[in-house]
């Protein structure tokens, strides 16, 4: 009885765990199914094409991709350096008072909803951005900002996280050859952390070039590309936000289904460098 | 000045630097956090738990279609999701461990966890909405789940594995057969590391809007039917907040403070139970 | 008070009336104490676990500061000048008095460039005066040999032992006039800690040196001077022949015999 039980056990078990292999295989298949109609009529035109205009059947997605790298690019060049900069407060200068609490708070703060960072971005940062650079404020510099503050939290988290891995020991003998804090900070820590710091901060951009709700509100859903970044945009969350539920015809829906499998493509490889080459995962008792 | 000199002053200007940029930081953080406290506390009251959605313009308006909406949906994905995540996190841990098969669910999860939530949203489009024909709280939740499932899988192997090997062999010294063992000293031993998985799991999943919006898609009225189109806490509060009604984007702040103090505080309580676990 | 021998030659250190409280501990960990380091000697601190002894090696070069809270009192005298002053300037003072310690710290990065780091740090550029002086520290640490093929390599790919006389080298590349070693051998194997010992003992010729150990056989080995702590004081501190072979302290001679550890 025991041994029958065990292996129903087992086996239900191995079942499952393989069962989450399926649905992510079957989330790549199910999407490229979905898109063939696109594909098939539309092919290269469908990344390389600027034009969007469902009502005419062209489907150029380069403004939607444009839009994705430059709101990402812009919130990564805002957000990194002052991630590292709370980093380094967090781990070496705060005060012991000031640290928990900061450094609780920021972890909380990564865990708000993005859409309350896109809310926010609505209805007291894009009156902002308009009254400063002019225009509707709806703009990709909005959309670029707003993601940037939404990452901050979990890129300086992690930040902190990997400053922290450094023995003491290892940062004590620097300063004990006469170091300052930011020599020791950028000869010893920097370089001891570097694989978990370049790491982090890639798994941050493979998840900003997928959020969808911190840029939705503040975006705009404008097909153009314009090097001007008071100008609405889109971006590929955007679009798919937007335009899903207004998708009438079969190819306008396989074309949203091609976006999807594009975006997932992007944001499946940004992750998976992040995690092989940087974040290698450390087993448990090696 | 020296050399020694100049690295002091690239020093303190590096120190300064860094100071305010955690508190321009800071700011920033502290400000969306504030606006939240505040449109929040300004637009609950009880009305809002008691009544549901309403056209604009309506004083008996609330949000209590949503909350229900939100509850169920949620729910349905917990219950769905979180004795799958702990039983396939069971087979890594405990059977699987460092087979080649076991490392690569860990890191196709790991990558899941950080994919973009709309995509999933996408798929469940395809193979739940398409088919039904109709958008449903079913298929939000089967979002959801797909969401929760590899966050709860690699917090219980994360957590099982950190039962100690002794206690496993004890129990399986006095004859005990594997599932027994594992249902009832492993589990037991990390319970606590699964259960703040299971809250973090689901703080997360509560969260998000992407994936519901062409799945449970909105309903403005009370709904309890599952297989019909839902509320939502997170899509009402996307809807109202886009809308020009003054009213309905009160609503929508209130939605958006009931939201994150129940993410926050499932944060805080796994925080307590992880701060208890160390203690100890 | 404590038993303390008159020291013959110059001294290179001189603690008095020394007191240290870590931050927020209600009693001060290190007490009144007052200790002549002789220059160009090798002085061993023994005692048991908790007795102070890293604590006030530590004090030496004021590495306690890195760490917000903790209090000093009385004096140690370094170039006739009191090190614990406030304005006291601590990059000028670490560079004077180096520091090894108890498991090696070869930092992440090349070979050369970790013996290279403190005179690149006083702003050292000139290629030729660095590889000459890098040569001469990893010739001065008995490691040369071994490394010189492999300086652009990976310092954490040396073994323990050489990692520890890489760090050694590090410290003397900088022409320190005093090295404080925090227990050097206790993360080796006994073949690597008696290169180090002896490493430690040519070093003195240039350096004064303060060695904590736990080990005493090796401050019987390696020290001219012993000083024995227990409790936060200064019990003895004499002649280290002397003080294994006839100790004036009761206390003393329990320690060394094993009474109690």
């Amino acid at each position: 009885m025991n041994l029958i039980l065990d292996k129903i056990f087992a086996h239900t078990t191995k079942f499952i765990a393989l069962g989450v292999l399926l649905i992510v295989a079957w989330i790549f298949t199910e999407l490229f199914q979905q898109s063939l109609v696109s594909i098939q009529s539309s092919g290269f035109d469908f990344v390389t094409q600027t034009k969007w205009a469902p009502n005419l059947e062209k489907f150029g997605a380069l403004p939607a991709i444009y839009g994705s790298v430059v709101s990402t690019f812009l919130a990564m060049v805002l957000a990194v350096p002052v991630a590292i900069g709370v980093a380094i407060f967090l781990s070496e200068l705060a005060p012991a008072k000031l640290k928990s609490p900061v450094g609780v708070s920021i972890e909380l703060l990564a865990a708000i909803p993005s859409v309350i960072y896109g809310m926010w971005g609505l209805f007291y940062f894009v009156p902002i951005i308009r009254d400063i650079v002019g225009g509707v404020g709806i703009s990709m510099l909005s959309a670029g900002i707003v993601l940037s503050i939404m990452i901050l939290p979990f890129m300086a988290a992690v930040t902190r996280d990997a400053m922290n891995t450094t023995p003491d020991i290892l940062k004590e003998s620097a300063y004990a050859l006469g170091g300052t804090k930011w020599d020791v900070i950028k000869d010893v820590v920097m370089p001891y952390a570097k694989a978990g710091i370049i790491g982090s901060f890639i798994l941050a951009l493979g998840r900003a070039i997928g959020e969808t709700m911190a840029v939705t509100f503040v975006m705009g859903n404008v097909h153009k590309i314009s090097l001007d970044l008071t100008q609405p945009a889109t971006s590929i969350p955007v679009t798919l936000a937007n335009e899903f539920n207004e998708a009438d015809t079969g190819i306008y829906y396989s074309s949203l289904f091609e976006l999807s499998l594009l975006l997932l493509v992007i944001s499946f490889t940004i992750i998976s460098i992040a995690k092989f080459y940087f974040l290698r995962r450390k087993r448990l008792g090696a | 000045m020296t050399h020694t000199e100049k690295r002091i002053l690239t020093n303190k200007i590096v120190m300064t630097l860094s100071t305010l940029s955690a508190m321009v930081g800071m700011t920033f953080l502290f400000w969306i956090l504030g606006i939240l406290v505040i449109n929040g506390i300004d637009a609950l009251n009880w009305t809002i738990f008691s009544e549901a959605g309403a056209p604009p313009g309506y004083e008996e308006s609330g949000l209590k279609h949503a909350l229900i909406g939100q509850l169920m949906i949620v729910g349905v994905a917990t219950f769905a999701g979180v004795p799958l995540g702990i039983l396939a996190g069971t087979y890594l841990s405990e059977y699987g461990q460092q087979s080649k098969l076991a490392e690569t669910i860990r890191d196709i999860s790991d990558i899941m966890m950080s994919a973009p939530s709309i995509v999933i949203g996408a798929f469940v489009y395809a193979i739940v909405v398409a088919p039904m024909g109709h958008f449903s709280g079913w298929a939000g939740s089967v979002a959801l789940t797909i969401i929760m499932l590899p966050i709860i899988l690699r917090t219980t192997d994360d957590m099982l594995q950190l039962v100690p090997s002794t206690l496993r062999e004890a129990a399986f010294a006095l004859g005990a057969p594997k599932y027994k063992v594992i249902m009832q000293v492993v589990y037991r031993g990390a319970k606590v590391g699964i259960l703040t998985g299971v809250l973090l799991g689901v703080a997360r999943v509560a969260g998000e809007t992407a994936p519901l919006l062409f799945t449970s898609f909105n309903d403005n009225f009370l709904n309890t039917d599952m297989n019909q189109p839902m509320a939502s806490l997170t899509v009402t509060m996307f809807n109202y907040a886009t809308s020009p009604y003054e009213d309905w984007q009160k609503l929508g702040w209130a939605a958006a403070f009931i939201l994150s103090m129940f993410i926050l505080g499932l944060n805080i309580i796994a925080r307590v139970f992880l701060m208890k676990k160390k203690g100890k | 008070m404590a038993t303390i021998t008159q020291i013959l030659e110059e001294k290179a250190l001189e603690v008095k009336n020394f007191e240290f409280t870590y931050a927020g501990a209600d009693a001060p960990s290190i007490k009144k104490l007052d200790m002549p380091i002789a220059k160009n000697s090798i002085t061993a601190l023994i005692g048991p676990s908790g007795c102070g002894k890293t604590t006030l090696l530590r004090s030496f070069n004021r590495i306690h500061d890195l760490y917000p809270g903790n209090k000093y009192e009385g004096e140690i005298l370094f170039k006739d000048r009191n090190i614990l002053t406030p304005k006291e300037d601590l990059i000028n003072l670490r560079i004077k008095i180096g520091m090894i310690f108890q498991k090696p710290t070869a930092f992440p990065m090349s070979i050369y460039d970790n013996v290279a780091y403190g005179m690149r740090l006083q702003g050292i550029k000139n290629k030729t005066e660095l590889e000459g002086r890098v040569e001469k520290a990893l010739t001065d640490a008995a490691i040369w040999k071994e490394v010189k093929d492999r300086l652009k390599h990976d310092a954490n790919g040396l073994s323990g032992g050489q990692q520890q006389r890489l760090c050694i080298a590090r410290a003397i590349a900088v022409e320190p006039e005093v090295l404080l070693f925090d227990e050097p051998t206790s993360a080796l194997d006994p073949i690597s800690t008696a290169g180090i010992e002896e490493l430690v003992v040519e070093l003195k010729e240039k350096v004064s040196i303060i060695i904590v150990t736990h080990n005493m056989q090796q401050a019987a080995r390696v020290s001219d001077y012993t000083g024995f702590m227990y409790l936060g004081e200064l019990i003895e501190l004499g002649r280290t022949e002397e003080m294994f072979v006839t100790p004036r302290e009761k206390l003393t001679e329990e320690y060394i015999t094993g009474k109690f550890g």
